[in-house]
């Protein structure tokens, strides 16, 4: 018997030990996993986040999400035409592999994602490409046929990080599978999907962001990237110290957890992040742009936003932030404001008439559509909320989430009537010329949006040189969305970074909505 | 009549003799009643969202307090009821039939009996979630595959249970005497096979609906059953899980409804199984 007691000790005392991190390893905890890992294959921000810490790109942005900093490249020039840009790169930089890096690198980098044969679907942040060249072993010139007045902005994004040429022809299709070979603070170790990704330090690394205290290597031996899909999980571990940070805290616990000593928030006023649920404008009923427009005035937002977000995030109006350059507050007094008896009028005088099980038809057509997403949190919530404040005005929304391995692609298909998504970008131009392009159809252009005139004057804006120019064009567009009802954008997210009191150094960044960046500061201190 | 059916007034005395197994009886009746009459019995709409009052606590205007959603918890726990009863009977019903008859048949034409209950064995090897998962893979998520799944899960079990008794009970003399009357197979299922093997599957029946509903809960639990927004008890646990910490009455109060219907069907179960079994009676 007092053996027994004795092992029982021994096993209660040895508990705590089993489920610490080992030292000089930090656990970073999210909610999805990505479909993989090759930057110029994934717009999913779950990819991002890793893909920042195993590479670097040309530029680095600073922490006002405005202003361009060093990063691979120690200096640049731009031609007074705008279209040709001369990049200086460091000559210290090396591959995870040991191999140095050269300018013949970045090209091969941008190349490829450039390439129609990459089928990138964010080829165009690249801008208009007419040659990119290595003048010598670490300069680099870009040149465009048009000015793309956000270029730089845009080679801060992980689509851009410069990768090793042999990893990629050595893993072909499986490159940011098996395997990754980048220049960042930290190398790819393993990848189990759905469960952890395992990254070691890269010893050399020197080369860090200007915006960090630490510019490497890395003050992490491991870093583990553990999926834990359940929010109330992911507390536990943070709370406990079985892990140490997270930029996925569910907003119903951040009064709570601001509260524990043993945690730090941090959080990033220049953080746009937003939530919409976007219409397939080509599919029966949300084809009708009068029933889109009802559907908008059936909706209180600022009511859905506190009760999903409970007050930690923004209700939305139109598409674009205010905060956000090129911002058009014309078009958010286009956007009908909520008005549930009004919709029911809208919807009643276009023919719409309230069939027996409360859903409307028209012409034999139900005012039914199919709603596809990722089953997070926010999503569940907000789509049962806006579901029922659409039955009130008998309109029927179906709802099919499905988990993040598996959602990319049947985003990508023709089979729903509306999507829910969140995104990031960095101004006006950056949103609309990822989502309406006609060239962007089918995916990420889920709505299926072909509007020649939207196209002209997005063509206008991306070469515009004179910025009034510009930001008149991109208004015209915001407002003719805004008319057509294409989404009903519903919250504007804050980006909270939560740690454990196991490091320090985790400020929040919240490029392409990454919490953590290259977590250069990051230190283990228990 | 058989003698199951002439012993019935007897076994109803016996089974509430038990304090337990009467309280069981009550509260499965009471739960019943509740499902029945959910749209009457229930304050408000379940669907209903009050964006107001979101995940408020019990007591006050909202007497079970509101969901993530603001939906009224009573009225969702009424329709719950509803919605995962139905699911259970409905897969008892459909499992209990096909399942009896299969066993049945194997007890009578022992021939196909082989067959049979080599088929049974395929299908008591497939784990009912499993199974589950694989139909809301290909036929979508939905009550139906749920049912599906369940029925599917219940059939092997039940076959087992009506052909190890119709065995019994095919070796009576009284099956003999029916034979030589020249009694034909069916009508000597119907007659006498059947009414004499309803004891030992009542009682399996019984137990068998609390594990069901249990099963097809988990299921809806992992998102395979009803579809948003249908209140069912599964799915409202599911969705009350992440608020554990904060709003504890939204997953536990449809966990407590779960598991006192599968506690009083266990009961019930045990105290039929007692009552049925002449070895046992006094």
């Amino acid at each position: 018997m007092r053996r027994l007691l004795t092992a029982l000790c021994l096993v209660a005392a040895s508990l705590p030990a089993a489920a610490q991190t080992p030292r000089n390893t930090a656990v970073l905890m999210r909610e999805i996993d990505a479909d993989r890992y090759d930057p110029v294959r994934s717009t999913a921000r779950s990819a991002g986040e890793v893909i920042y810490m195993m590479s670097d790109t040309l530029v680095s942005m600073d922490w006002d999400m405005q202003t361009i900093r060093p990063g691979l490249a120690e200096r640049w020039e731009v031609s007074p035409d705008g279209k040709t840009y001369t990049f200086h790169l460091r000559g210290d930089v090396t591959f995870c592999d040991g191999r140095p890096m050269v300018a013949d690198d970045v090209v091969y980098t941008i190349k490829r994602w450039i390439d129609p044969a990459t089928r990138s679907p964010v080829a165009w942040r690249a801008g208009k490409v007419r040659d990119i060249r290595a003048t010598d072993a670490h300069t680099v010139v870009y040149e465009l046929e048009e000015p793309f007045s956000e270029l730089l902005a845009q080679l801060t994004l992980f689509f851009a990080s410069v990768v090793d040429r042999n990893s990629v022809e050595r893993l072909g299709a499986n490159f940011g599978v098996q395997g990754f070979n980048g220049t960042g603070p930290y190398c790819w170790e393993s990848w189990t999907p759905r469960q952890d990704l395992v990254l070691t330090r890269h010893p050399n690394y020197r080369w860090g962001p200007p915006i960090f205290e630490n510019r490497g290597p890395a003050q992490i031996e491991r870093v583990i990237w553990r999926v834990i899909p359940e929010a109330t999980a992911r507390l536990a571990a943070l709370q406990t110290g079985a892990a140490d940070a997270t930029q996925y805290i569910p907003n119903v616990a951040l009064d709570q957890l601001r509260r524990v000593p043993s945690v730090t928030v941090t959080t990033q006023p220049n953080y746009l992040w937003d939530f919409y649920m976007a219409f397939k404008i080509d599919k029966p009923f949300v084809n009708d742009a009068t029933a889109r427009r009802a559907m908008a005035m059936a909706i209180n937002k600022p009511a859905l936003v506190r009760a999903v977000w409970f007050g930690h995030a923004q209700p939305a109006v139109n598409i674009v932030n205010p905060v956000a350059l090129d911002y058009d507050a014309a078009s958010d007094a286009l956007v009908p404001g909520f008005d549930p008896p009004g919709a029911m009028k809208l919807l009643d005088e276009a023919g719409w008439v309230m069939g027996s099980d409360g859903v409307r038809v028209k012409d034999g057509v139900r005012a039914s559509f199919l709603t596809y997403g990722i089953n997070t949190l926010e999503n569940e919530r907000q789509s049962e909320i806006m579901q029922q404040a659409l039955r009130r005005i008998g309109v029927e929304m179906r709802i099919q989430f499905f988990d993040a391995t598996v959602a990319w692609g049947r985003m990508a298909t023709q089979e729903f009537g509306a999507v829910f998504l969140s995104y990031p970008y960095f101004s006006a131009g950056d949103a609309l010329n990822l989502y309406f392009p006609s060239t962007q159809r089918p995916s990420p252009n889920r709505m299926n949006w072909n509007d020649p005139q939207t196209d002209a004057w997005l063509a206008e804006a991306r070469s515009a040189t004179d910025p009034a120019v510009r930001a008149s064009a991109l208004a015209n567009v915001q407002r003719r969305l805004a008319e057509n009802n294409v989404w009903i954008t519903t919250a504007r997210e804050q980006l909270f970074v939560g740690a454990s009191n196991r490091v320090t150094g985790a400020r929040a960044h919240g490029l392409y909505g990454v919490g953590l960046y290259k977590a250069l500061d990051l230190r283990v201190v228990r | 009549m058989s003698a199951a059916l002439s012993a019935r007034p007897s076994v109803l005395r016996l089974v509430f003799r038990d304090v337990a197994a009467a309280a069981a009886a009550s509260f499965l009746l009471l739960v019943v009643l509740a499902a029945l009459f959910a749209p009457w019995l229930a304050p408000v709409d379940p669907y209903e969202t009050d964006l107001m009052s979101v995940m408020t606590p019990p007591g006050g205007d909202y007497i079970l307090g509101t969901d993530g959603q603001g939906r009224d918890m009573l009225s969702r726990l009424l329709f719950g009821l509803r919605m995962t009863l139905l699911m259970g009977v409905a897969a008892l019903v459909v499992g209990g039939v096909i399942g009896v008859s299969i066993g049945l048949i194997a007890a009578h034409w022992r021939r196909l009996d082989g067959v049979l209950m080599r088929l049974m064995d395929v299908m008591l090897s497939f784990p009912a979630i499993l199974f589950g998962l694989a139909l809301a893979a290909i036929f979508g998520p939905g009550l139906v595959a749920v049912v599906i799944a369940l029925s599917v899960a219940t059939v092997p079990l039940m076959a087992r249970i009506a052909r190890s008794t119709a065995l019994v009970v095919m070796a009576q003399d009284y099956i003999e005497a029916a034979r030589a009357t020249g009694m034909g197979s069916f009508r000597l299922i119907r007659r006498h096979l059947a009414p004499n093997c309803v004891a030992p599957l009542l009682v399996f029946a019984t137990l068998r609906l609390g594990q069901v509903i249990l099963l097809g809960s988990a299921l809806s639990f992992l998102g395979l059953g009803a579809q948003a927004p249908t209140a069912e008890l599964g799915a409202m646990a599911a969705q009350g899980r992440t608020f554990l910490f904060f709003a504890p009455h939204i997953a536990v109060i449809p966990s407590l409804a779960i598991f006192g219907i599968v506690l009083a069907c266990n009961v019930l179960g045990d105290a039929l199984r007692d009552a049925l079994d002449p070895k046992l009676r006094p």
